[in-house]
């Protein structure tokens, strides 16, 4: 005990800490240890727990399902995450350049942020129904669709992207129009003098400040839309055939409906390795930007 | 400021132009986030005929029915009644912990702090189901399975780490030479901590709470796996409506308008706390 206590500085510092250490080591430490352990064994919530080495990572990565599984994480998170982005940040290029109060504006675009993501699901559903939804009646106007959306392989997918991209693009829009509010104003001022067109002072000026954290907000959104569960969950649930799932709603149904504790551990494990490589690769992407300038 | 007004005053057509475009991209952008919502509140006050229209109607008779049914709906209203607890269990459990947490990280010396942030940030990016199904057992076996607490306790995972980062942030404003003065008067640390530092940044608690509560309330796949019917979340009576959905929308858009309204009120009520925690967790995190 005491040797603990010296090992995390003085002795109050380790009761501040130690509520902290207890949760986490009990809400995480403790389920990712054994979700390891059970990764290695055909457990299936009952007695049978037998270890069977390295068998559930073999046969996942010999099974066809789970790389389309995979295939469609990787294409729903990336659409996604570029869509939000970029619709998001030239948002808030445009807002930033109003020349009224935009605490209103920024309230209301907020507000799908605020909805749940079931809720989201659910309200996409009412307006994407192929026969009474308004969204194909709005594109009939035009003389597009109908459409099936969430009914069809080709478009199930695209749907649910466009369901992601309206729910989170505030996200990306707040944090960049905080980003571009706390610029210095000197160097636009100067090169606006100079005669740079907006497009210039964008680019060049703008830009390379805002590029850290504009990484940052990629790595935070390249994390949540492939953790994605509850919009695919709540609209095809995979669906049709396995044109939508995705990697959490696969686990889900593989422990839960057919009771393959230790194949569902080893897909989060993978699954967690594949996030830990991307959000390591856009933090290296970040720090080089900033040894460069 | 004067170069400003200088070349205000040269705007030319072009500039017109595109300030007119930023007028006009971000109406559109409002529309577009609007919609949605405007459209399933309609549909939630259509009566079941007009609901099932087609084409659908933009001018129609509403009615109440459809939340009179839900208030009547017992599960329904349970799960409501089951998220406003677990919600405020969770967001106190958050805060209790990561106050002195925050506080230790920022002005105390802890060793292995780095450690600490490494796991902090883990938790938070790693999905879901990986700490949800091993969970499954153990809470059948500790009975923590289906209770409002068990469930607060297992967000900590998400809202804790994200509660220390916001929190040390708002910490680190503070100027350490009050701790030194405070403690040459006598003070120990959690003197300094109840009485200065929770004081001077409660805007950042109730940020924090505030993204937390959202949080919370919105979580879905943590409550699929580790609640059944005692403490079932709002999101999860939301989702059995999600089987007869083409039947009965009238049921399912006004239990959608339900769940949205205290999010809404949080998001009218706080929205300066909630813009600065996105903020400060994006640059922090």
């Amino acid at each position: 005990m005491t040797s603990a206590l010296r090992c995390l500085g003085s002795a109050s510092a380790f009761w501040f800490v130690l509520p902290c250490l207890l949760v986490l080591a009990f809400t995480s430490v403790y389920p990712v240890g054994f979700g390891l352990a059970v990764s290695f064994t055909n457990w299936n919530w009952g007695n049978q727990f037998e270890f069977v080495g390295w068998a559930n990572y073999a046969n996942l990565l010999a099974d066809a399902e789970f790389w389309s599984v995979m295939r469609n994480t990787v294409v729903f998170a990336a659409s996604a995450t570029a869509i939000e982005i970029a619709l998001g940040f030239y948002l808030a290029v445009q807002v930033d350049r109003l020349a009224i109060r935009t605490d209103l504006i920024r309230a209301v675009i907020m507000l799908p942020l605020m909805v749940s993501g079931i809720v989201v699901a659910l309200m996409s559903k009412v307006m994407f129904d192929p026969f009474l939804g308004i969204i194909n009646h709005l594109i009939g106007v035009f003389g597009l669709g109908p459409s099936a959306f969430y009914g069809a392989a080709e478009t199930a997918m695209a749907s649910i992207v466009a369901v992601d991209v309206w729910w989170q693009t505030a996200f990306v829009f707040i944090i960049m129009l905080a980003g571009l509010r706390s610029l210095p104003a000197e160097p636009v001022e100067a090169a606006r003098v100079e005669g740079a067109s907006e497009f210039t002072i964008f680019w060049f000026i703008k830009l390379p400040m805002l590029r850290s954290l504009l990484i940052t907000v990629v790595i935070i959104r390249a994390i949540d839309t492939l953790k994605v569960f509850d919009i695919v969950f709540g609209t095809t649930g995979g669906g049709p055939a396995l044109a939508t799932e995705v990697v959490q709603t696969f686990v889900y149904r593989t422990a839960y409906s057919y009771q393959q504790i230790g194949k569902a551990m080893a897909t989060m494990i993978l699954f967690s390795l594949l996030i830990l490589v991307i959000s390591l690769a856009l933090q290296a992407l970040q720090r080089r930007g900033e040894d460069a300038a | 400021m004067t170069a400003r007004t200088a070349l205000q005053f040269h705007d030319g057509r072009g500039q017109g132009l595109s300030r007119a475009w930023a007028y006009a991209f971000t109406g559109a952008m409002i529309l577009f986030s609007l919609f949605p919502v405007y459209w399933v509140l309609t549909v939630s006050l259509k009566s079941r005929r007009d609901g099932l229209a087609s084409p659908p109607l933009w001018i129609f008779d509403p009615t109440t029915a459809n939340y009179l049914k839900l208030w009547s709906h017992e599960t329904f209203k349970y799960t409501f009644l089951n998220s406003v607890i677990i919600t405020a269990i969770g967001v106190a459990l958050s805060l209790a912990i990561a106050i002195p947490t925050a506080y230790a990280i920022v002005r105390m010396k802890i060793r292995g702090r780095n450690l600490v942030g490494v796991w902090l940030i883990l938790a938070y990016m790693l999905p879901e189901f990986l700490f949800v199904i091993p969970m499954f057992s153990l809470y059948q076996w500790t009975g923590l399975y289906d209770t409002h607490v068990g469930l607060a306790l297992m967000y900590q995972v998400h809202v804790l780490p994200l509660s220390i980062w916001l929190l040390s942030s708002f910490f680190r404003e503070i100027n350490p030479a009050i701790d030194e003065a405070a403690r040459i008067e006598g003070a120990s640390n959690w003197q300094i901590l109840t009485r200065i530092y929770v004081p001077c940044t409660l805007p950042g608690m109730a940020a924090t709470a505030v993204l937390n509560a959202i949080w919370i309330w919105n979580e879905l796949a943590i409550a699929l796996g580790l609640t059944f019917s005692r403490a079932e979340t709002v999101t999860l009576g939301i989702t059995s409506f999600r089987g007869y959905a083409a039947l009965d929308w009238g049921a399912m858009t006004a239990a959608s308008i339900i769940a949205i309204v205290p999010m809404l009120l949080f998001a009218v009520a706080a929205q300066k706390h909630i813009v600065k925690g996105l903020s400060l967790g994006a640059v922090k995190g």
